[in-house]
């Protein structure tokens, strides 16, 4: 009969002679491990609340404009201009923008001060494939933030429609577009806070300085655009016939009317708008960083929607130069990042 | 086979500093001492050996490899490093399951490996708890147990010792002790403190100024020196003058006479001065070598 009585043994130290994966299992593990640190799993509640705020603030315009659409049917919703996939990156652009800004330096910086880094740098891994993948990490996740907006925004479409299944039928080429474009941010909102996050070992440091890139080329190029509307004097002179109409600046696809003093009305077939400081606003637009992959995703969606996207063809710069200065944006920030890693080890 | 470990004519420089100047040696397995002063170039060694850094000249490898240029070489080697390298948010369970996948474990034998060696080292009840929340003394063992999860051939081992109280220290190098004799793992390990080479060491390897002054088994520095110490009641002077007729390099220290280069013949020559010079004999003993007196020496 066996005695059920527990014996403890000391096993001693076991040798391990398992399988090791080299780098491909420490580049899985990087990846995994960024994602992770992202949305804050595996630590405190807290850590968790800002990626859920994010995820949910990208999430919740598509849902009221997907709702709006669906209870107005598609008629009004034309009538209101409501945004649709084309203009939703958009209107979330800003948050998408702060979200990287906040979250990209997370997976870099830490590391570098608490020391973790020369673990990494001692085990079999370069500093090429410890940034490969703590890139693609936050790519991934950017993407998530991403395409989730425009999921649910296509969703709410969908089942908001009379028809459903025309719906999809008729509008189906928004999905591979919206996908290609999303590509195009996430490059953008990813390599520019991580070249950033390279350069110091402080987080806040590294997310004020991308905000505050965003935020001021924003605005600076906002101004150099602003539009400037004139009346043209028709037959029968109103009081005032200089009246210069309202005057608007133009940026991140908001509307800013400022100055408005028009005492009477402005016949819009009188009006010429032109913008003030002409083809130097035009060109300045090359330093909006975080519009530049807003003007790559219209070209891609080839569609504006003229309430959010004021742009006229006298401001918005030709398409091939657009492209490239999209992947010069990408391309100077991630040499940076590869140059800051690479230098690690000397 | 390749030695471990070995370096040759390997030199580093930063800047205007030169770290190390073109030392060559060998490392086999078991416990090897790397002492010197601070500055004297042990960590710039190591980081040479782990491939942190790049030698200016020479070459270090690791089983004929060189870790700096083949990232694979480091797949058998384990650090603790001098300074801070933990992430103070992680548990230390998950933070070793993730360093032992970063080695390349796939994660079920990570999991398994973690806590293996936590429980080696001691961290069984803390290692659910925040790293940040740990003492010098916990945070230390996980510092050595991410070095080892991997099951390592090799690991080097900065000052692992530093910043602990003695109990601390002792303990540290009792788990040294064990995870080179009863593990089977090879260390190098950097101090700036004897005692440590002493009783944890079988070899010794002094750097100075980023040269090598000295090299070998730990044993031998310890062993009986040549140098016999004479201490007599009185009459040291005619005892010492008896030595010198004899052809002996007697020198006289206050009340003790040391007699250097002292072998078989020379005892007996010892013993005839003694009863020329009729000094009562209090004591006649070789100086036992101590890894401090060649320390004390190179830093002269």
């Amino acid at each position: 009969m066996n005695t059920p009585e527990g014996q403890v043994f000391d096993l001693g130290y076991r040798h391990y002679d398992g399988p090791r994966e080299g780098r491909g299992r420490a580049r899985r593990a990087l990846f995994v491990n960024g994602i992770r640190t992202c949305f804050g799993l595996g630590r405190g509640a807290w850590a968790k609340v800002l990626p859920i705020l994010f995820l949910v603030s990208v999430m919740v315009p598509a849902a009221v404009f997907a709702i709006m659409a669906g209870l107005l049917g598609e008629v009004f919703a034309d009538v209101l201009n409501l945004p649709g996939p084309q203009d939703y990156y958009r209107v979330v652009s800003p948050i998408l923008l702060i979200f990287s800004a906040i979250i990209a330096p997370e997976l870099l910086c830490p590391d570098r001060q608490n020391g973790v880094i020369n673990l990494y740098l001692v085990r079999p891994l370069s500093s090429n494939d410890y940034i490969v993948s703590r890139w693609l990490s936050f790519f991934a996740v950017s993407l998530v933030f991403i395409y989730a907006g425009q999921v649910v925004l296509l969703a709410g479409l969908v089942m908001g429609s009379q028809e459903p299944l025309a719906y999809l039928r008729d509008n189906w080429a928004h999905v591979p577009k919206f996908l290609l474009a999303g590509l195009a941010i996430a490059a953008v909102t990813t390599t520019i806070p991580l070249a950033a996050a390279s350069l110091t070992t402080r987080r806040a440091y590294a997310s004020l300085a991308v905000i505050a890139l965003f935020v001021v080329s924003t605005a600076i190029v906002a101004a150099l655009n602003s539009v400037e509307c004139v009346t043209i004097p028709g037959q029968e002179r109103s009081a005032a016939s200089q009246q210069a109409a309202p005057e608007s600046a133009t940026g991140q696809g908001v509307v800013v009317t400022f100055g408005v003093s028009g005492e009477s009305q402005v016949d819009d077939s009188n009006t010429v708008c032109e913008p003030e400081f002409g083809l130097a606003g035009r060109w300045a637009r090359l330093l909006d960083f975080g519009g530049i992959p807003l003007q790559v995703s219209d070209l891609i969606f080839d569609e504006y929607s003229e309430e959010l996207t004021p742009d006229s063809d006298q401001i918005r710069l030709p398409a091939a130069v657009s492209i490239v200065w999209w992947a010069v944006v990408v391309a100077v920030p991630a040499g940076i990042l590869w140059g800051r890693y690479r230098r690690l080890v000397t | 086979m390749p030695p471990l470990l070995e370096a040759s004519d390997l030199t580093k420089r930063y800047g205007s500093t030169l770290a190390l100047d073109g030392v060559s040696f060998t490392v086999e397995r078991g416990i090897t001492g790397l002492l010197g002063p601070n500055g004297a170039g042990k960590s710039t060694a190591m980081k040479l050996f782990l491939g942190l850094l790049i030698p200016t000249s020479g070459s270090a490898t690791v089983m004929g490899e060189k870790p700096y240029e083949n990232v694979m070489a480091r797949t058998h080697l384990g650090y603790m490093p001098e300074h801070d390298c933990l992430p103070p948010a992680m548990t230390a369970t998950e933070f070793l399951t993730h360093m032992a996948q970063i080695s390349g474990l796939p994660p079920g034998a990570a999991r398994s490996r973690t806590a293996d060696i936590l429980r080696h080292v001691g961290l069984d009840e803390e290692r659910y708890r925040s790293i940040g929340e740990y003492s010098t003394g916990m945070k230390q063992r996980v510092k050595l147990a991410q070095a080892l999860v991997h099951d390592p051939e090799m690991v080097f081992l900065d000052e692992p010792t530093a910043g602990l109280d003695p109990v601390g220290r002792e303990e540290m190098l009792a788990l040294i002790r064990r995870t080179g004799r009863e593990f089977g793992i090879s260390i190098m390990l950097s101090t700036h403190l004897m005692g440590d080479v002493e009783t944890t060491c079988d070899r010794i390897i002094v750097l100075e100024g980023g040269t090598v002054t000295e090299a070998g088994e730990v044993a031998g520095f310890t062993a009986e020196s040549e140098t016999v110490f004479i201490d007599v009641y009185e009459d040291v002077e005619s005892l010492t003058l008896a030595l010198s007729a004899r052809g002996l390099k007697a020198v006289q220290d206050g009340v003790s006479i040391a007699v250097e280069d002292v072998g078989d013949n020379e005892y007996d020559q010892i013993r005839d001065a003694l009863a020329e010079a009729g000094s009562r004999l209090r004591r006649l003993g070789p100086r036992r070598g101590r890894l401090s007196d060649i320390f004390r020496d190179s830093s002269e």
